[in-house]
């Protein structure tokens, strides 16, 4: 397999999330859609059924840098939200998060928002008590 | 890495050998199937004195798929959206394994000297031509000055 380089790969991932083929419980899109860098993006994660983050919409910010895909992107939580891989100051997803931790190239930021969702709705996670609804970091 | 098709050598070495006229094709050091571009803004058309960059990226199913080809510098066009990416149709539809990355890059500055507005990408931009094509072609010139300048030799 050829190594499918960094614009080419962040267009295909917009073509995605532009024509909602995606799952329905994320979603993403450019930020700023003059940008032609794509570095910035906007990601929405639906809360999981089941845990207390149900019927819950969370706004995350999604930096991919010049060296995306090869390195991870950067995420940060608009929407409040208590989680332990998030910096409850800045809402940023710790780089420790398995999912960026063990980052490999094939992963896309559809991973990461659906892997930050099954966060959400572990066992040890699902009942954490939430801030108030609407409340941003 | 892979070995690369002889194909995409036999291409690569024609390029630089014998380069189109007005085009530059590079491929990077670390990935042979991406190529760094330049077209020169065809004469008498808006893009006329502007030198415009762009990436190109040779599938693993090239030729069987279209090479993928974006523009990196800004440019008003009615085929040519605000990300670069381009509405051609060899690049689509009509891309047959018998074209080459030489045939795409002429097409697409084929494409910059008779925009067609009614097969638009950049969907504002096509009414703009539509509607005062002297408007939009005295923009497209002064976007090629702010974007395309050639560099100084």
């Amino acid at each position: 397999m050829s190594k499918v380089p960094r614009n080419f790969r962040l267009l295909e991932e917009l073509e995605k999330g532009e024509k909602g083929f995606g799952p329905e419980s994320c979603s993403y899109g450019l930020a700023d859609s003059d940008d032609i860098t794509m570095t910035k993006w906007n990601g929405t994660i639906l809360g999981p059924p089941h845990s207390n983050h149900e019927n819950r919409i969370y706004s995350l910010s999604i930096e991919c840098g010049p060296n995306y895909p090869d390195s991870p992107p950067k995420v940060t939580f608009i929407s409040k939200i208590n989680l332990p891989c998030v910096n409850q100051t800045t809402g940023e997803v710790q780089t420790d998060f398995h999912t960026l931790r063990d980052w490999k190239r094939a992963y896309t930021m559809e991973t990461l928002l659906l892997d930050l969702r099954k966060e959400m709705a572990t066992p040890a996670n699902k009942k954490l008590r939430q801030p108030k609804e609407g409340e941003t970091f | 890495m892979a070995s690369l098709p002889k194909r995409i050598i036999k291409e690569t070495e024609k390029l630089v050998s014998d380069p189109v006229p007005g085009i530059t094709a590079e491929p990077h050091d670390d990935n042979l199937r991406y190529f760094q571009v330049t077209i020169e803004g065809p004469e008498q058309s808006p893009y006329e004195d502007g030198v415009f960059k762009l990436e190109l990226f040779l599938p693993d199913d090239y030729p069987m798929e279209a090479p993928k080809v974006r523009f990196l510098t800004k440019i008003y066009h009615p085929n040519i959206d605000r990300l670069g990416r381009i509405c051609l149709d060899v690049l689509k539809t009509n891309w047959s394994p018998a074209l080459q990355i030489r045939t795409v890059l002429l097409s697409i500055q084929a494409l910059l000297a008779s925009p067609n507005p009614n097969d638009p990408l950049a969907n504002d931009v096509a009414e703009d031509w539509i509607k005062n094509e002297e408007g939009a072609k005295a923009k497209a010139r002064e976007w090629t000055k702010l974007y395309a300048k050639k560099k100084p030799e």
